[in-house]
């Protein structure tokens, strides 16, 4: 696998591992604890000590910057599966089935994909408890019908296989073939459209951590850009760097990596 | 005329679908009797508002009543004042800069993705660089850059505001910097989809064949940009709900009363009648689109007048 991934892919997988070793020592509380509290005084510049500078309130921007990526990675990396999973599931019934299953699935997606996804998550987030777990039930339950018409065109073009012709003879069952046939067909296409979706998760993210409507306690980039909006203003850029720059720089990876993965794919 | 009919058909039932969707998905985050009233209301009085209300009738009939009502769009009253008439206010400015944007950003994403298709080398890599730095870049950061350095430092445009029947010398300097960022934000996945559509109409029998005769390139352009009509128009389509609802950010930071400062407004309001609106005149804009362009599709390209399949969609969520 990595073998075939070139250089710039193995670059942005270890960019992303790095990003997930991050926020994984930031959530067993080993570094970046003190990010709720003041820790010196307000708009400080960057300097050793407080290598980010801090914020409005005299914050530690980089123990801030630290616990975002744990927000970004969580509801990236949940969201991700959870569209996976649902536009995978749905897709797969939807093209073996045929028939009516088929058409009633399709309309559905296209009506899910038709309500703009910002009023259903902006929505779910500001009327219901805004949230970590609100934002990835949000992103994943609207967010599934490009992996769903993926997964049923490839669904599709099995059920048109002798392979799949021989083993509905042989008394094979939906999940069966779901689980043998098609399944292995599609793990290159998955795995794309699992980074795909955690791209588009972590950038939904922070858009809606832009306008308050994630994670609460946490800091989020999305939330650190909303902040820092006014004292940019003020020529004051530290605040914006911290936030917009691991942003960027995950989601870079992320696609870079999508790329890569995708490359084998005809028409990928 | 038959497919004419079968496809607005379609889109006709898949409107229905989604007034009823968003109608349970309203209804099952939000009271609208509770809301009214406030946190502090007692069980009784929330009761006998929703009783004033209606909201105590069967599910079945408050929902059959609520997708009339969307098909026929009487969306309700918000501020004392249809649904309707502050979506037709709010649409003005939205489409003021979200048009431009895209009229921007579709020309130059398939000169763009044309050229780099055609020359390879240094220049396509350039640009696929471009697209994706652009593409990974959050639409957040992009417009509070854009505005900083463009409005801030360097004074090229006004930092923010809306003339609000003003003169319309003065708009034009209001409209531009929005209009680019907008425009920024979507060039680069038009980019390089784009791209990677020429490379595929580039590797066709057909082009060899003409290149084998000896046309002109110029001339072998226009073959090829006459066979992807189709597969823009499909783009074109499934960027259409965008130009509608605009970027909520764009309209933030720069103070825009378009749509997607409506909707924001009325989600922060928890103005539940003002949401649904927005929610399904956006569907029925999209869907009504999708279904113009499909025609249209047809229309321009012999190919698909045989196929009745659905045009090819992507397989995986994008950025927006």
């Amino acid at each position: 696998m990595s073998a075939s991934l070139g250089r710039a892919g193995r670059l942005a997988l270890a960019g992303l591992l790095a990003f997930a070793v991050l926020a994984l020592g930031a959530a067993l509380g080993l570094y970046a604890q003190d990010y709720a509290g003041a820790v010196g005084p307000e708009l400080l510049s960057p300097r050793p000590g407080a290598w980010l500078g801090t914020d409005a309130l005299g914050r530690d921007l980089l123990a801030r910057a630290i616990q975002g990526a744990r927000v970004s990675l969580a509801v990236g990396g949940g969201a991700a599966l959870g569209i996976v999973a649902i536009g995978g599931v749905l897709g797969a019934l939807a093209g073996l089935r045929g028939g009516w299953t088929d058409r009633l699935l399709a309309g559905f997606t296209d009506a899910v994909a038709a309500i703009p996804p910002l009023v259903i998550l902006l929505g779910a987030a500001l009327l219901l408890a805004p949230g970590l777990g609100t934002a990835i039930l949000a992103i994943a339950l609207t967010q599934w019908s490009g992996v769903f018409r993926g997964v049923r065109a490839e669904a599709l073009r099995l059920r048109g296989s002798d392979v799949d012709r021989a083993a509905v003879a042989m008394g094979a069952g939906v999940w069966h073939r779901l689980r043998w046939h098609l399944l292995r067909r599609l793990r290159p296409v998955l795995a794309t459209a699992l980074v795909l979706s955690f791209v588009h998760a972590v950038k939904v993210e922070a858009l809606l951590a832009y306008f308050g409507a994630s994670a609460q306690t946490l800091p989020s980039w999305g939330r650190l850009l909303a902040e820092s909006g006014s004292e940019l203003a003020r020529g004051i850029w530290w605040p914006t760097a911290a936030a917009s720059l691991p942003l960027a720089l995950l989601v870079l990876c992320a696609q870079v990596l999508a790329d890569r993965l995708g490359e084998g794919e005809p028409g990928g | 005329m038959r497919a004419l009919l079968r496809r607005l058909l379609v889109a006709a039932a898949t409107l229905v679908l989604v007034s009823a969707l968003v109608f349970v998905v309203v209804d099952a985050l939000a009271d609208r009797a509770a809301l009214d009233l406030g946190r502090g209301a007692s069980p009784e009085a929330i009761a006998a508002r929703r009783a004033l209300l209606g909201l105590d009738r069967p599910y079945l009939i408050r929902l059959l009543e609520h997708v009339g009502s969307a098909m026929s769009f009487q969306t309700g009253e918000s501020g004392h004042e249809p649904v309707m008439a502050r979506l037709g206010r709010a649409l003005g400015p939205t489409l003021a800069y979200a048009l431009p944007g895209f009229v921007l950003a579709s020309l130059a994403a398939l000169a763009g993705g044309f050229t780099a298709a055609r020359r390879r080398g240094w220049l396509d890599r350039g640009l696929l660089g471009l697209a994706t730095v652009l593409m990974s870049t959050s639409s957040v950061i992009v417009v509070v850059l854009g505005q900083h350095l463009l409005a801030h430092r360097l004074r090229l445009f006004p930092v923010l505001g809306w003339p609000l029947g003003g003169d319309p010398r003065g708009a034009l300097g209001f409209v531009l910097l929005p209009a680019l960022l907008w425009a920024l934000i979507q060039l680069g996945p038009d980019l390089r989809h784009y791209r990677a559509l020429f490379i595929r109409e580039l590797a066709a029998p057909h082009v060899l064949g003409l290149r084998a005769r000896g046309l002109p390139e110029p001339r072998i352009a226009r073959h090829l940009l006459r066979g992807a009509l189709g597969p823009v128009l499909a783009r074109v389509s499934a960027r259409l709900p965008q130009l509608v609802l605009g970027s909520v950010v764009v309209e933030h930071l720069f103070n825009i009363p378009g749509v997607g400062a409506l909707l924001l407004a009325a989600l922060r309001d928890a103005d539940l009648a003002l949401v649904q609106g927005v929610a399904i005149c956006l569907a029925a804009a999209t869907i009504g689109g999708q279904a113009l362009c499909d025609l249209l599709i047809v229309a321009v390209d012999p190919r698909r007048r045989a196929a009745t399949d659905e045009p090819r969609r992507h397989c995986a969520p994008e950025g927006r």
